[in-house]
């Protein structure tokens, strides 16, 4: 090699990968792929009609829902046991978040109250619900509640705990009273991990619903999917399940648009 | 009356289902390993007998019995072909897996029939101080049942239906969760076995107000079940199976009902598989409580199995289009009710 | 206004932090705090505003605060303090509300501050759309719009590069020049002392003392940056500093 006049070459890229970025269509894609291998294969018959129904007969009995009045049947009783029992239990948890967030008291005694219960399957307390609360919708508000109760408590003290502390001590230099703080920075402070917190709870309360169902309810998606569990009608299973996929969805959809306006100061 | 007991949950059904959906069982000549599903339940005591006395291993089966802690997923169990026969109620499940060609009934096991002892209608403590004290004050009354398409549901609204009245039927699941709330008075009405029956009346939290038999006379409650393959191309097998279980449900009857032979030595066998945590001093009213009558020769009473079918159809609980070959093989045993 | 310690010390748990430090802080006048890092410094400034109560000695108001002022003791902190879910009108107004200022009268007193820390125009801006700088000129907004009669501030510079901290100097500057502020001002960086202090005030390492203090006379406005006076008195400080900086520098942290 002549040392004057070196070979020059490019220098090699390494620095690819390892960030994601969004390609749009491909989820929609990939769902449309499984729907069509699942027709086609129910077609064609090597998906027997015992292991999977037949996508296009989903639909079917879906219209047939809709147009006999019976989806607004059972979709406005699961739509009010949920809101219901979600309202209950997520603002029941966030005063009690913030409670622990912030007095030393309630945290010392509640913390491990709330730590015994989270792990607690609701669905166990069923039967005593129903003792409880009766067998009509009292049981199950109290159901969806109590199992969106917990994972709110949690996430509100947790986004309470996580508030800049500076900012507490900046609002205590200027003079703002408690109830201030509390309103105008802690509650401010702590509300994308109370949002994020939600996405979680409401996913628990649609599980829930299913759950809350099982006892004495005679309309209901829940109710709907476990009678057609029951009568091994995989078709209407199969569109009850795509009316919870559908519900939560859309609750996740508000959640986004809510976090947007609430928290618009963010991005 | 095997779908009396615990019912599972959807997501159960569906993991027992799609664990094995397309295991097949090969034929092959005598001394044929089989697989019989039961529940530990005086109802099924036919498989019992015949396993015990040594009927099915005369007629060339090598049986194991398998038990299952509810009747739903032994059906899903026979669709699967994890297990060969069952014993199960007429349930809208059992006429939907046998429209998708996945098992047929092929014989009678349990009835309802006049004098001898059957299902009870029970009417919760506060439902009876509130005057329900027969069936034809169940108007407006709340009725238990475990899923819609039951065959609690079936009984109940023939029930009501026959005495022109109206009820609410409540989905509870679980035979525990119907007791628990007819206890607490959470439902009003219910109907059940008698050996369960007897002992919640005795208790003076639930009262008898009536008999299923009055209203359904000659009810077939349970009914002989394999997979459609079975029943078209293993039909020697599927022969040699409801012999010898009719031999079982002949010594169990003659026991029982009849009182022609050893009533101790029956319950001794029986209580080998039933009530088998306790000792056979308690066991032994219950196994007699829970006497009733098993079709002699498997035989199946057609009028009645038309009967439930129509009432499933007319109930929207299954397809409309459904015939009665589609569910019942009629060719194995005596058809009663024509 | 006038600021008094007296015998002030103060321990954490059994670490003392400060002992005995006694001075004035003289109304009109900034005066400077400087130390090696971890001389209590910023505990110091948490005293004098109340936010922490010192284990001995006295710190005393003298004279009443002016009656306009809201906020007698006002903080401006390294790390701005805004609040993100505010704009800046909003994180001024937040000091206003709670004295029950809102409407015409608090934009007035908003109008008045964002103008004087030239921020008119990012009045609808939210904070993390700023950069540092303007980050600070908000937070000195704020403070200004209570109208304080003492200003503690804590390394208000430090988290800004080193152009936008001289770009800030003057503004500080000029927003003496104006109204002539008491302040103190807490620092480790001496070309700031030499630049805002009327009186710099030199802390030992913990246990922070005070070793020395200095006063310059020439007229903050005269100032400037690399100017040759202030250069020496710089260079006079970090002599005096660098033996302790260092001995700092080498200690284990909490102890």
């Amino acid at each position: 090699m002549d040392k004057s006049n070196p070979v020059a070459s490019a220098v090699k890229f390494r620095g690819g990968g390892f960030a994601p970025t969004p390609l749009r269509g491909v989820g929609a894609l990939v769902f449309f792929a499984l729907i069509a291998f699942a027709e086609f294969g129910t077609r064609s018959g090597f998906i027997s009609a015992l292991t999977l129904p037949r996508p296009s007969d989903v639909l079917l009995t879906f219209k047939e829902l809709y147009t006999s009045g019976l989806l607004w049947k059972h979709l406005l009783p699961s739509l009010t046991r949920l809101a219901v029992g979600a309202a209950l239990g997520v603002s029941a948890g966030i005063c009690v978040g913030v409670a622990i967030g912030l007095f030393s008291l309630v945290r010392a005694g509640l913390v491990p109250v709330v730590a015994a219960i989270f792990p607690i399957p609701k669905i166990a307390l069923l039967p005593l619900f129903v003792i409880w609360f009766g067998i009509d919708e009292g049981s199950k508000y109290a159901l969806i509640a109590f199992g969106t109760f917990t994972p709110t408590v949690v996430a509100t003290y947790g986004a309470v705990d996580n508030v800049d502390r500076t900012l507490i001590r900046m609002g205590q230099s200027f003079g703002l009273s408690w109830f201030s703080i509390v309103r105008k920075i802690v509650l401010p402070g702590a509300m994308p991990g109370i949002l994020s917190g939600l996405r979680i709870s409401l996913a628990i309360a649609i599980i829930l619903l299913v759950a809350a169902e099982m006892l004495g309810a005679e309309y209901g998606i829940g109710a709907y999917i476990l009678e057609a569990g029951a009568l091994y009608d995989l078709e209407r299973l199969f569109a009850g399940v795509v009316i919870l996929s559908v519900i939560g969805v859309i609750v996740s959809a508000t959640l986004g648009l809510l976090e947007r306006r609430l928290l618009d100061w963010r991005t | 009356m095997s779908n009396l007991i615990n019912r599972r949950t959807v997501l159960k059904l569906m993991g027992g289902t799609l664990a094995a959906p397309f295991v097949l069982k090969h034929a092959g000549a005598a001394n044929r390993k089989i697989k019989v599903g039961a529940l530990r339940f005086t109802s099924h005591s036919a498989s019992f007998v015949a396993f015990e006395r040594g009927y099915f291993a005369d007629a060339g089966l090598d049986v194991e019995l398998k038990f299952f802690q509810a009747a739903q997923p032994m059906a899903v169990a026979i669709a699967s072909g994890d297990i060969d026969y069952a014993v199960t109620a007429i349930s809208g499940g059992l006429i939907s897996l046998a429209q998708k060609d996945a098992i047929r009934v092929i014989g009678g096991a349990l009835s309802e029939e006049a004098g001898i002892d059957g299902q009870k209608i029970l009417a919760s403590d506060a439902a009876y101080q509130d005057g329900v004290t027969t069936p034809s004050a169940l108007d407006g009354k709340s009725f238990g049942m475990s899923t819609a398409g039951s065959s609690f549901h079936y009984m109940g609204s023939r029930i009501a239906a026959q005495e022109g009245v109206e009820m609410k039927f409540k989905p509870l699941q679980k035979v525990g969760a119907i007791i628990g709330a007819l206890k607490s008075g959470q439902i009003d009405a219910w109907s059940i076995v008698p050996h369960i029956a007897k002992p919640l009346a005795g208790s003076g939290a639930v009262h008898i107000i009536g008999n299923v038999s009055d209203y359904l006379p000659d009810y077939q409650v349970t009914t002989v079940f394999t997979s459609r393959k079975n029943a078209l191309e293993e039909r020697e097998m599927s022969e040699a199976f409801l012999n010898a279980f009719s031999q079982g449900i002949d010594d169990y009857t003659a026991a029982m009902i009849d009182k022609t032979a050893d009533e101790d030595a029956m319950v001794d066998l029986i209580h080998k598989y039933v009530y088998a945590d306790r000792e056979r001093a308690k066991a032994a009213p219950s196994i007699i409580n829970g006497t009733m009558r098993l079709n002699k020769g498997a035989a199946l009473n057609m009028a009645s199995v038309t009967d439930q079918l129509a009432w499933f159809q007319s109930e929207n609980l299954v397809d409309s289009d459904i015939s009665i070959d589609q569910l019942v093989d009629a060719s194995y045993v005596d058809i009663t009710g024509q | 206004m006038e600021i008094r310690l007296e015998g002030v010390s103060h321990h954490y748990a059994d670490m003392e932090v400060l002992r005995d430090i006694t001075l004035d802080i003289p109304q009109g006048k900034i005066v400077c705090i400087v130390g090696p890092s971890g001389c209590g410094k910023s505990t110091l400034l948490r005293l004098i505003g109340g936010l922490e109560q010192a284990t001995g000695g006295r710190i005393l108001q003298v004279g009443d605060a002016p009656a306009d002022c809201l906020n007698p003791l006002t903080y401006i902190f390294q790390d701005f303090a805004l609040l993100p879910w505010r704009t800046v009108a909003g994180n001024v107004s937040l000091v206003l509300e709670d004295h029950g200022i809102s409407g015409q009268q608090a934009n007035k007193i908003i109008d008045d501050v964002l103008n004087r820390t030239n921020l008119q125009s990012f009045r609808h801006a939210w904070p993390r759309q700023l950069s540092g700088g303007m980050k600070q000129r908000v937070s000195i907004a704020r403070a200004l719009a209570v109208n304080p009669a003492v200003m503690l501030m804590d390394e208000p510079l430090s988290a800004l590069d080193s152009q936008t901290r001289e770009l800030l100097m003057d503004d500080l500057i000029g927003l003496w020049t104006a109204t002539q502020f008491t302040a103190v001002y807490v620092t480790h960086n001496l070309a700031e002392a030499v630049r805002l202090g009327h009186h710099i005030v030199l802390l030992s390492r913990r246990p922070g003392r005070i070793s020395d203090i200095i006063s310059l006379d020439m007229p903050l406005n005269e100032r400037h940056f690399g100017d040759p006076v202030l250069e020496a008195q710089q260079a006079r400080l970090w002599t005096m500093m660098r033996d302790e900086a260092r001995a700092a520098d080498a200690e284990l942290l909490h102890g």
